[in-house]
């Protein structure tokens, strides 16, 4: 009895810490990274601490480019302080040296490179870097009857030229994936063109230089960097590293990669190598060549951050700053922590068309990034920003916008990141369901968002792409916005209403849209004709992936199978079924195999969409191996698609033909939760995507909806003055002979007014049903592979689709 | 009201802080007894509060609620569900499994519990038949997936065997495996339980029965059944249960939309959870409740009168 309280009050305490050990497992309170990495850029803690907002972040603004580059091949800040960089000029085509003696804010031109380097007849400049004593290294790659032969140049900071007496090895072994397909553009020198002329009739010819001489590259450099001011770092083809004296040429140093099977860059810091892959990063002496011990922290951060792409100092190479698509980071070695100064997903850093060239440190508070940004308004996308440390922005924006989507969007990624630039006090969260990483199912990932969104935990955006946009409207979960949509008249109003309901509200908005349509030679497909001539053609379909062919006509023919009631209509699919068996023809799995699309699925990740894209089945078509190709057109490529046309002779394309007629598939469809915590964001956002700023943002996920943005996207004005410019397609594999040359011109006026005219006459959004697709492509497959009948095919469809619509 | 909790809550603590009072208690009688029952049930009773009829009566709630917008629709809900063709279907297959499959169960389990009681192995083949349950259920549903695919296992071997195959899991044999599987998971179980109720019949009245001439059959029959009684309740209650958790396995072998024999509630509620169909999910959980409930106590009705007997 003595210790009886003492035994009571342990039990009861035991209880009550049982109890709430249980219930803090309940709280799911989100700890994800949002955007705090601001923090202090000379090492102090970042995020929130003890409940008081944290100040300083990164700001990032424009920097205007003295001239229109067409290629930034360096960037960097000199021993006296001087910004200097080397390009190319986009308007005259000449090397030019510019330098800034105002952190970026006025250039001047240092000098153009001399003659010897302009010689575009004779060769190209390849690549070039920058030393910090303002010396530059070119690699001129010589075209001459023995071939390519690079050839390295040393341009001291005021430009006197020498050449580099460095031979490059012959390559004993060019790597490359000889089962990967290739797309590259080349341009044609002078001699090329004059020997293409007299062949431009047969619509052969016009072989790019580099492809002529293809048979006899040795060996080329593929990155250069200084080591210093005094050494340079060559990488060539079979991924050895040369450490080269600039003065005399002589081999220093020589680090074979070539059994390294990931890709990776080199980057010098002080007399340190660092050669960096998207899991690892090698460090080496540059002084001894031997490899030195990766610090665990560095080997951490590149596992957490991803591949480097560009790396600089502010002193002799003990720390370093650099640049991932997380945003940028700072390593000190011998140190135990990387340190992230910058959060990628608030700025431009994190886009995905955005690849930074260069980093400049201008200190630890300001810095420079030259960069290619696709979607950059610079002309030629190369795009110069500078980062300022702010103190008084908050280190995590204010207001967080809750954005969703199940598959990954890169229009909307980039666009976050442009919105984010002009909104400094909103944090864009895009949160993505699925991913190659988490496996989640569509069904899981739907489960989760209802939760989410009857918790008050949901996002305030949602891009509804493969939901059940009906349902969701029905159920009140879209807040109507026909008033952010008011002057709808410089939109596709077609397509704009697709989801409009009858109180003239619009729940659901596409911000773009994808057509069905076919190509193939006069012989086989007349645009315009209907799904019943078109299928009464046996065989014209064959040798094509059953699944996908489904799924292409499923876009064209669903939207005419569901009666008023919402049941489906079991006769039009057996009808469907059958008429598309015909023109499928017997199942040839071999012919299957050696298509160049199924070489392209095995070369690595496809996503869904592109399977059932027209340009997935370009190359097929050309040389034949089908008859017609239909798919999905979300993007002009003009060079490509006339080129096609012309190897068919009296190729076209229109409308796929279907049960339905004039029909669209509806994309990035945009929907605002009706429980949204942030609905003025959201609304905001929403209406920045579609200005036309936003809808410009071209990245294969569609056509715009806002008619100026369309003409911009199709009309190839990028290719204006630039006719020089022709482009290779081969699909290696099994059929490593094919090559598509295509001409890289803007989009011919009425090619243009015939895609507009098209995209005006759509007037039936695709059925985009998930459940029933699958049932439809599941069952349809079957039925072209002869392992079912039409009916039955229809029955199985009919018994899935039936509980799905009753429920 | 207030008033009355907060000394109710006095009570207890002091109760509970104060050994003489405990001691008072148990001493005396009558009302203060009950209460001293329900005192040691009050911590589960508090969790089944917070976790089940707290929720549950925001469940009954909802019932009479409109999705989203939570406006009063009555009885439409339930009208509603009535009408919906995928609710009575799934209702028809959840009944017709379990008609199926309890009475299966319980027999199978039965008679291998008596023949494993007396064998002398008995104790380590009981153990073997409850490995299923020690399997999880991916496993499993990936073992069916490699067997019973158009392409798989079973029609491999059957090919050998010059049968054609099928595609079981897409036609009216889909029923069939989801009871063999049923069976085979919950066998074990049921084994055990029987065995513990064979165990608690006494030896004596088996040779009682023996020295007055009674064979086999009869001491099944006339005293092993009848002394089972009290176990049947428990068994069929349990197996009950778990009939239930067969959702799991047809839900990862054959996604949201399986073959319509084996199309479940769990199905419904499940698909009807993603798509914001709250009202009905609500409507169609009350009812289900309430037939349960039903069961349960004319099960237990019928078992109370059997003892009185």
């Amino acid at each position: 009895m003595k210790y009886g309280k003492l035994k009571r009050a342990a039990g009861i305490l035991l209880s009550f810490t049982l109890i709430l050990g249980s219930l803090a497992g309940c709280s799911g309170k989100d700890n994800g990274g949002a955007g705090n990495a601001g923090g202090n850029p000379t090492g102090g803690a970042s995020g929130e601490e003890g409940g008081e907002q944290a100040m300083g972040r990164f700001l990032e603004e424009d920097v205007t480019l003295p001239i229109v580059f067409g290629n930034i091949y360096d960037m960097r800040k000199l021993e006296d302080g001087t910004i200097r960089i080397i390009g190319n000029n986009a308007d005259n085509g000449t090397e030019t040296v510019w330098d800034s003696k105002d952190s970026g804010e006025n250039w001047e031109k240092a000098f153009d490179v001399p003659k010897e380097l302009q010689d575009a007849g004779n060769g190209y400049i390849d690549y070039a870097a920058l030393s910090s004593d303002g010396q530059s290294v070119w690699v001129y790659n010589q075209i001459g009857d023995g071939g390519i032969k690079p050839i390295l140049y040393l341009l001291s900071k005021e430009g006197s030229l020498s050449e580099i007496p460095f031979e490059l090895p012959a390559a004993e072994s060019a790597g490359g994936g000889a089962a990967q397909s290739f797309s590259s553009i080349v341009s044609l020198n002078e001699e090329d063109e004059e020997s293409g002329e007299g062949d431009e009739e047969s619509g052969e010819g016009d072989e790019p230089s580099s492809e002529s001489n293809e048979s006899s590259v040795k060996n080329l450099i593929t990155a250069i960097s200084f080591l210093g001011n005094d050494q340079i770092l060559a990488t060539d083809m079979t991924d050895k590293i040369f450490q080269i004296n600039a003065a005399d040429g002589s081999v220093k140093q020589t680090y074979d990669f070539s059994d390294v099977e990931d890709s990776h860059q080199v980057f010098a810091a002080g007399k340190k190598m660092l050669v960096v892959t998207s899991t690892e990063a090698l460090v080496y002496d540059t002084e001894t060549g031997e490899q030195q011990q990766t610090e665990e922290a560095l080997q951490q951060s590149v596992a957490e951050s991803g591949f480097f792409n560009a790396v600089d100092s502010i002193d002799a190479g003990e720390t370093i700053y650099y640049l991932t698509g997380k945003g940028l980071f700072h390593y000190k070695f011998g140190g135990s922590v990387m340190e992230q100064l910058i959060d990628g997903s608030v700025n431009s850093l994190g886009a995905p068309a955005f690849y930074p060239i260069a980093l400049t440190m201008l200190d630890e508070q300001n810095l420079l990034v030259a960069a290619s940004d696709l979607n950059s308004d610079a002309g030629a996308g190369m795009a110069l920003l500078k980062y300022t440390w702010s103190a008084d922005t908050p280190a995590k924006p204010d207001k967080e916008l809750k954005v969703y989507s199940l598959y990954n969007n890169r229009e909307l990624r980039q666009a976050v990141s442009s919105f984010q630039k002009a909104h400094v006090d909103i944090y864009v969260n895009y949160q993505v369901a699925m991913s190659e990483e988490n496996g989640t199912t569509v069904s899981d990932a739907l489960k989760t968002l209802t939760t989410e969104i009857m918790a008050g935990k949901g996002p305030d955006l949602m891009l509804l792409d493969g939901m059940p946009v009906k349902t969701y409207i029905e159920k009140g979960i879209l807040k109507d916005l026909s008033s952010i949509l008011e002057d709808k008249s410089s939109y596709f109003e077609n397509i704009l209403n697709a989801y409009q309901d009858g109180q003239e509200q619009l729940c659901a908005v596409p911000a773009r849209f994808m057509i069905p349509v076919a190509q193939g030679s006069s012989a086989n497909y007349t645009p315009g004709e209907d799904f019943d001539t078109f299928t009464a053609k046996q065989g014209i379909l064959a040798n094509m992936d059953p699944e996908a062919l489904v799924e292409k006509f499923w876009y064209s023919c669903g939207a005419a199978w569901q009666k008023e009631d919402k049941t489906l209509d079991a006769g039009k699919i057996t009808e469907f079924l059958s008429k598309l068996k015909n023109a499928f023809g017997e199942y040839d799995s071999s012919a299957i195999d050696d298509s160049t699309s199924m070489t392209i699925s095995q070369g690595g990740a496809v996503n869904e969409l592109q399977k059932v894209s027209l340009s997935w089945g370009d190359f097929d078509l050309a040389f034949g191996r089908i008859k017609v190709n239909p798919g999905l057109f979300g993007r002009m490529d003009y060079g490509i698609m006339s080129a096609v046309n012309d190897k068919l002779e009296g190729g076209d394309y229109g409308l796929m033909p279907g049960q339905a007629e004039n029909v669209f598939v509806p994309a990035m469809i945009l929907g605002i939760s009706s429980k949204a915590a942030q609905p003025e964001e959201a609304e905001e956002f929403v209406k920045y995507l579609f200005s036309q700023e936003a809808q410009k943002i071209s990245q294969f996920g569609g056509f715009p909806v806002e008619k100026e943005a369309f003409q911009s996207v199709v009309d190839g004005h990028e290719y204006a003055d630039k006719e020089r410019l022709v482009g290779v397609m081969g699909s290696g594999g099994v059929n490593p002979d094919e090559k598509l040359d295509y001409a890289l011109t803007p989009t011919p006026e009425e090619e243009v007014q015939k895609l507009i005219s098209l995209a005006e006459s759509l007037t039936t959004p695709a059925l985009q049903d998930d459940v029933i697709k699958e049932a439809v492509v599941e069952q349809g497959a079957k039925v072209l592979k002869g392992e079912l009948s039409p009916e039955e095919g229809t029955d199985a469809i009919m018994q899935k689709v039936n509980i799905y619509l009753a429920e | 009201m207030h008033g009355t909790a907060k000394k109710f809550l006095k009570d207890t603590w002091d109760t509970l802080w104060n050994p003489s009072k405990v001691k008072n208690i148990f001493e005396k009688s009558g009302t203060h007894r009950k209460w001293q029952g329900f005192l040691w049930i009050l911590p589960s009773f508090l969790g089944v509060m917070a976790f089940y009829l707290l929720p549950y009566a925001d469940v009954v709630r909802r019932s009479f609620l409109g999705a989203v917008d939570n406006s009063f629709v009555g009885l439409a809900n339930y009208r509603m569900i009535v009408e919906n063709t995928a609710f009575l279907l799934a209702v028809k297959n959840t009944l017709r499994f379990t008609v199926f499959c309890i009475p299966l169960l319980i027999i199978t389990a039965l008679v291998c519990a008596v023949i494993l009681y007396r064998s002398k192995y008995g104790g380590f083949i009981k153990s073997a038949f409850l490995m299923p349950m020690a399997l999880p259920a991916v496993s499993v549903a990936l073992v069916w997936r490699l067997l019973f695919h158009s392409q798989g296992l079973l029609n491999y071997w059957l090919s050998h065997l010059g049968v054609e195959g099928k595609d079981w899991m897409n036609g009216s044999y889909a029923f069939w495996i989801l009871v063999i599987s049923y069976i085979w998971k919950n066998l074990g179980y049921d084994i055990v339980l029987w065995m513990a109720g064979l165990a608690g019949i006494s030896e004596n009245i088996y040779e009682a029965a023996k020295v007055d001439g009674a064979g086999e059959w009869q001491c099944f029959w006339k005293i092993t059944l009848p002394n089972l009684k009290p176990s049947l309740y428990t068994i069929t209650v349990l197996s009950f249960l778990n009939s239930f958790k067969v959702f799991r396995e047809a839900y990862l072998v054959a996604g949201d939309y399986p073959h319509e024999s084996i199309y479940m509630m769990q199905h419904l509620f499940n698909n009807w959870f993603r798509s914001f169909s709250f009202d009905k999910m609500a409507a169609a959980a009350v009812s289900e409740s309430v037939i349960l409930l039903g069961l349960i106590l004319l099960l237990q009705k019928a078992w109370d009168s059997g003892k009185e007997q």
